[in-house]
């Protein structure tokens, strides 16, 4: 395994498994915002966020370590690993948490679900047991009653299968956990470890960006376990890496920018409830890959369909100079009605 | 194999569909067998996971093979005589449409039947449905799969596709129980209202789904396993697989070929995706709608019970 220290100024883990993780400045080459990883990464869990939103509110937000670029809680922090090589994350939580690894085609042990693998955290007894079982209708938090605990300390490990875009969120009574802000993010990076190769022998990139789509019920954000209160979810928040409405065109993470004939990536990654349709205005661009593999041939097209759970990246040859609206429109699951939208530019100069 | 023993085998890996009458398996020997089949239209109270009963409309296959809760579910081969008499036991005219094959039926009014009469098309997975009531008619449950084998005994998705050595048919569907209670009222659903709240694969939700010999995905590792997804409810279902990623064969029976290996497969309303798993690592995994509220009763999420969330098993 590369020495993760060296290239990404990895830190040791603090006593009793605080965050720690490799950042990196902003603006160097490829990167926009700060990776965990490759090598060890140690995650630990606050469910202490407020989020603050365009319209000035602040929502109640739970996510893994610094959060997102190290200057907003959600999504969660990005984690990289290297295609082949042994991935290691390290989760600390007394709270009831665990990481899916969603798309990395896992073993059970490593896959964090509760009910097939475990839970990080303090034990939780039985019904109406555990530290935490009153008033939540005999379940205690995170609905893990009766599930195998793994302590408050578990690394998971497994090999990155393909290089691509992937993600992981917690498991634990995931309608409302995954909603409140515990998702993010993998890069899986070619063999030889090229932060500009989609893949080994795939298209090369001058710049990539990240879009973590999601959206927010801001009702089901004071809740602590799901309940008849978490049905029927419509968002009011609509949401390109946790930013939303105005936040959105001046935020680096989301808004593109670079020179004429340069190639972005765009790795898109649907963490929301919604499918959301991405457009670049009127752009076209070549969908190369979804889920962590290359499509069989390029598709250029100038919208794409990402429904939730699925990734795809795209490939946008920055034409002239000038600038774009670009976006994301999110759907409704049965009319296809368009519910809300994420609204930022491309900018070529 | 002779047809013989791809019936023998076919009964092997799906004989539970019978069992549970989910999917009604014609046990025959000759090829263009005619295949007579009575549904009864009716209404029943089905139990939901948390103990709500919600009144819900079914087709009950009346030949013996047991109702569950979801309309009977046929396999029938390339080429078969087709004839299903549908028994209306509900309010309201209903009919019996297969997407792509039979359409713009007549409708049977209340305490009349009819006879739908098709030939069977070519191999893959359909469904059946009330087109009358329209999107209700699915909502309420007025759906099931129709799954054509290829016609020359072969355990492929078609003549010529994928060979696999099991099949399901997974069936999504849920119910917004407010149109349900409407419904039972005699009356009628805006449903530009409708929010579901109860999630089902083949008519059951977790963990019931893992107790079913249909819906709890079995596997060795070294199979090749078809999943059949059939959309008959009116929502879309992204459906995401743990511990593997699929190929995906057919969208509505037409070989797909853009974009093929998914660990996250949606299925759109009112469509038919075949998938082919290969097995190829032992544990239980579960596949999901990541829609996640789908994977709820009623908000509740899993633990004690929840919505469209069934366990694949490899040993």
């Amino acid at each position: 395994m590369r020495n993760a220290g060296m290239k990404h100024g990895h830190h040791p883990p603090r006593h009793g498994g605080g965050r720690v993780g490799g950042g990196t400045p902003p603006g160097e080459g490829a990167r926009t915002f700060g990776f965990l990883g490759p090598g060890p990464v140690w995650l630990s869990v606050s469910m202490m966020g407020r989020e603050r939103m365009a319209d000035g509110r602040r929502l109640r937000t739970w996510f893994f370590g610094r959060g997102f670029n190290d200057d907003r809680s959600v999504p969660s922090p990005v984690i990289e690993g290297i295609e082949g090589q042994m991935t290691e994350v390290t989760l600390s939580s007394m709270m009831p948490h665990t990481i899916h690894f969603h798309g990395l085609d896992v073993d059970q042990w490593n896959d964090g679900v509760p009910s097939t693998s475990g839970y990080v955290g303090r034990h939780q007894g039985g019904p109406g047991g555990g530290g935490h079982g009153g008033g939540y209708g005999g379940m205690s938090f995170g609905r893990v009653d009766g599930y195998d605990n793994l302590g408050p300390q578990f690394t998971y490990r497994f090999v990155a299968p393909h290089a691509g875009t992937y993600s992981y969120h917690c498991h634990v009574d995931t309608v409302l956990h995954f909603e409140m802000g515990m998702y993010g993010t993998v890069i899986v990076r070619p063999p030889d470890g090229n932060p500009r190769t989609a893949w080994n022998g795939g298209p090369s990139f001058d710049k990539e960006y990240i879009w973590h789509l999601h959206t927010f019920d801001s009702s089901w954000h004071n809740e602590m376990i799901s309940s008849g209160r978490t049905v029927r979810h419509r968002p009011d928040y609509f949401m390109i890496n946790g930013r939303d409405g105005a936040n959105l065109l001046s935020d680096s993470t989301t808004a593109i920018s670079g020179g004429p004939g340069e190639t972005i990536l765009i790795r898109t990654n649907n963490m929301g409830y919604q499918p959301a349709m991405v457009h670049l205005g009127g752009l076209s661009f070549e969908v190369i890959a979804s889920d962590g593999r290359p499509l069989p041939a390029p598709v250029t097209t100038s919208q794409q369909l990402v429904a939730p759970g699925e990734r795809y990246d795209l490939l946008l040859r920055l034409p002239m100079p000038g600038v774009w609206p670009a976006g994301v429109d999110y759907l409704d699951i049965r009319l296809n009605e368009i519910l809300g939208r994420a609204a930022t530019s491309i900018t070529a100069r | 194999m002779d047809r013989r023993d791809f019936i023998k085998q076919s009964t092997l890996t799906a004989a539970a569909f019978g069992l549970s009458g989910l999917t009604n398996l014609v046990a025959r020997d000759a090829h263009a067998a005619a295949v007579d089949v009575s549904f009864a239209a009716e209404g029943v109270f089905k139990n939901m996971v948390d103990g709500a009963s919600i009144f819900t409309w079914r087709f009950r296959d009346l030949n013996g093979f047991g109702p569950g809760d979801l309309s009977s579910g046929l396999v029938v081969m390339e080429g078969d005589a087709v004839d299903i008499t549908v028994y209306n036991d509900l309010d309201r005219p209903i009919n019996l449409e297969i997407p792509g094959v039979l359409e713009g039926t007549p409708a049977v009014a209340p305490t009349g039947s009819h006879t739908y009469s098709f030939t069977a098309p070519s191999a893959g997975s359909y469904f059946y449905h009330d087109n009358v009531n329209g999107e209700i008619g699915r909502a309420m449950g007025l759906a099931g799969p129709l799954i054509v084998m290829p016609a020359d005994g072969s355990n492929r998705l078609y003549a010529g596709g994928p060979a696999f050595d099991r099949q399901y048919t997974l069936v999504l569907h849920e119910l917004d129980d407010r149109l349900n209670s409407a419904v039972a009222a005699g009356g009628t659903y805006d449903m530009s209202n409708y929010e579901p709240n109860y999630f089902f694969v083949n008519g059951l939700s977790y963990p019931n789904t893992a107790g079913d010999g249909d819906t709890l995905v079995a596997m060795n590792v070294g199979d090749d396993v078809a999943l059949r997804f059939v959309n008959t409810g009116v929502i879309t279902n992204p459906m995401h697989f743990h511990g593997y990623h699929v190929d995906v064969a057919t969208r509505n029976r037409v070989p797909e070929t853009t974009v093929i290996t998914k660990d996250s497969v949606l299925v759109n309303i009112g469509e038919c995706v075949d998938v082919m798993l290969a097995c190829n690592q032992p544990g239980a995994y579960p596949l999901h709608t990541h829609y996640v509220p789908g994977v709820t009763a009623n908000g509740v999420y899993v633990n004690p019970y929840g919505g469209a969330l069934i366990v694949m098993s490899a040993s």
